[in-house]
């Protein structure tokens, strides 16, 4: 064969190849919302209360224990990464401790949920006795979800000019008014924009919650330090113990509206991130 | 910014750090902040080795770790199987879903047209975001009962986990690689065209070899991935106890064995075996962050 031909069959492959990527996801998402839509919508299913036996049971309090979740977690950890975030990009040096920070956030992105899981139930569960509740789960899911919001938020201040900078210390402002008055609020939308990836990790979340928050609530948790059932763990664990004879429509339609949960929150990230970068151009064109 | 603002911006600032009032405190605090991950890691590690030495200590490393023997009614915690199970996941995932995940990229960087790159890389990034319980579940009622009928097994095992890792590590590779293709020079591509050469010569000739360290990274930061993923893979690898080498034997991975026993472990050696299967994770993705680092370390010079 020619080079000519070798490349046309190479072209083919690599289209191919593309095409299967997609594939798997539209097969996914037709297979999942396809088998569960019908439950998922159903305003009997969302708004009911769960049942132990018997059929024909809810899961709102499972939506509202993974809403309070991403609550929790998103409270304890954005103060830390943003002051981080501040660290990293206005203080921080090249040097050993900057680098040795960076080598502890990629071990943290790397390390296996299940893992998380197993610090939250020695941590939070057992040695602080907090027992199965939202609030281990939460501490639990801040660090899990550390390293990813903090990079985020500190591209968020990155992205803040120099001349902004320059143009309040040339005021006179000291270097914590400038961020505090100049570098935090020109980076807030993109910060808020950099916490919806995380939340939607947190909702699909299972392996690290299943052990710290519990898998099955009757109604809805109100108190941080109740036992809840985010919906992804719920779901894990009526597909493992079946329990109800219904088991079956729960999970597909739990299936299917975490998926829906889960790509609402993608799609919000996405229009969020495109309207902040459409402001920052037209904002630079100004000037 | 030009190196003369830098200057003065430098400039300012120190001063401003060595006089303002409470600009200490403040950088104490931020400082503080950053240092929560340093502090997670190490408490993450002490917990789990805490937890994890009654095992060892009453059963030995060489029972606990170097044995494939695991049954709690005869005291017998050996992790060995499940060590090897994710081996033997992770590599399946990885013969797989490395090919298909750089080929994917090279698609986009490369081949597809402008509009339908950015649909393709859109689609990929919903795909990163689907929680593994939902793609455990289509696995449990799609791939397990296929793989049922083709083979004449039970569906469940190595393989119906491969393919489920193979799901949930495209993503990652394919957006880390498709970042390094994008980030090689553009003169690299036209040299190559203009010698002659063809799309494909140029892919494997010029963009691959130059991307290949990137593409390393990668390829193992998805292995991390393939090896610390639990729920999708615990529905249908079968929770067997025992380790296996058959691609279609059910079979446990260090991960699902943990979330299979913990409910019902009692406290003492058994929920200690868990831990320090946890430890054997948490040393793993150290291990594979060590690695890419060297990798990265030894690029940088030569750029």
């Amino acid at each position: 064969m020619t080079a000519k031909q070798w490349d046309k069959v190479a072209t083919c492959v690599f289209w191919a190849l593309g095409i299967i990527a997609i594939a798997i996801l539209a097969f996914i998402i037709l297979e999942v919302l396809g088998r569960g839509l019908l439950t998922a919508l159903n305003p009997k299913f969302i708004f009911g209360k769960p049942k132990a036996m018997g059929s024909g049971g809810g899961i709102f309090p499972m939506i509202f224990s993974t809403l309070y979740l991403v609550v929790l977690a998103i409270a304890i950890s954005l103060p830390i990464s943003i002051g981080a975030a501040i660290y990293m990009a206005e203080y921080a040096k090249k040097g050993r401790i900057n680098n040795f920070i960076r080598f502890c956030l990629d071990s943290l992105a790397t390390l296996p949920s299940i893992v998380f899981g197993l610090f939250g139930v020695a941590l939070f569960v057992t040695a602080f006795r907090w027992s199965y509740c939202l609030l281990a789960g939460a501490f639990t899911l801040a660090i899990l979800n550390l390293p990813i919001l903090l990079r985020s938020t500190e591209e968020a201040i990155k992205l803040v000019p120099d001349t902004y900078r320059e143009a309040s210390m040339s005021l006179g402002a000291s270097r914590w008014t400038t961020i505090r008055q100049v570098v935090v609020p020109s980076a807030l939308p993109g910060i808020i924009t950099a916490t919806i990836l995380p939340i939607g990790r947190i909702v699909g979340e299972s392996a690290a919650i299943i052990y710290t928050v519990g898998v099955f609530v009757r109604n809805v948790p109100l108190n941080p330090f109740d036992t809840a059932a985010p919906l992804a763990g719920y779901i894990w664990a009526r597909q493992a113990e079946h329990g109800v004879p219904d088991w079956k429509t729960i999970v597909n339609g739990g299936a299917a509206l975490l998926l829906i949960m889960v790509f609402i929150i993608y799609f919000l990230a996405r229009w969020a991130g495109n309207r902040y970068q459409r402001k920052r151009l037209l904002g630079a064109g100004n000037k | 910014m030009s190196s003369s603002d830098g200057g003065i911006k430098t400039a300012i600032s120190l001063k401003s750090a060595r006089f303002a009032d409470g600009e200490y405190w403040v950088r104490l605090v931020m400082f503080a902040c950053a240092s929560v991950a340093i502090f997670a890691i190490l408490l993450i590690f002490v917990f789990v080795l805490r937890e994890s030495l009654p095992a060892i200590r009453q059963l030995g490393v060489g029972n606990l770790f170097f044995s494939a023997h695991y049954n709690p009614q005869t005291q017998n915690y050996g992790m060995l199987g499940f060590i090897w199970g994710t081996i033997f996941t992770t590599f399946g995932a990885m013969i797989i879903g490395a090919p298909l995940a750089i080929g994917t990229a090279v698609f986009l960087d490369q081949v597809a047209p402008e509009r339908i790159s950015r649909l393709v890389r859109r689609g990929i990034e919903l795909l990163a975001g689907i929680p593994s319980v939902v793609i455990g579940w289509f696995g449990l009622i799609l791939l397990v009962p296929f793989l049922r009928a083709v083979t004449g097994t039970s569906g469940f095992g190595v393989f119906a986990a491969v393919l489920v890792l193979v799901v949930m590590v495209l993503p990652t590779i394919t957006t880390l690689s498709a970042e390094t293709l994008k980030s090689l020079p553009g003169e690299l591509k036209e040299a190559s065209a203009a010698m002659g050469a063809t799309r494909w010569q140029t892919i494997y000739k010029v963009l691959l070899p130059s991307a290949r360290e990137g593409l390393l990274i990668a390829t193992i930061l998805g292995m991390g991935r393939a090896i610390g993923e639990t729920m999708a893979v615990q529905m249908v690898i079968g929770n067997a106890r025992a380790g296996t080498f058959s691609l279609f034997g059910t079979t446990s991975t260090l991960t699902t064995r943990i979330v299979t026993d913990m409910a019902e472990a009692p406290s003492g050696p058994p929920r200690s075996a868990l831990f320090a299967m946890g430890l054997v994770l948490l040393l793993l993705a150290m291990i594979l962050i060590v690695v890419i680092r060297l990798i990265s370390r030894e690029r940088r010079p030569g750029r």
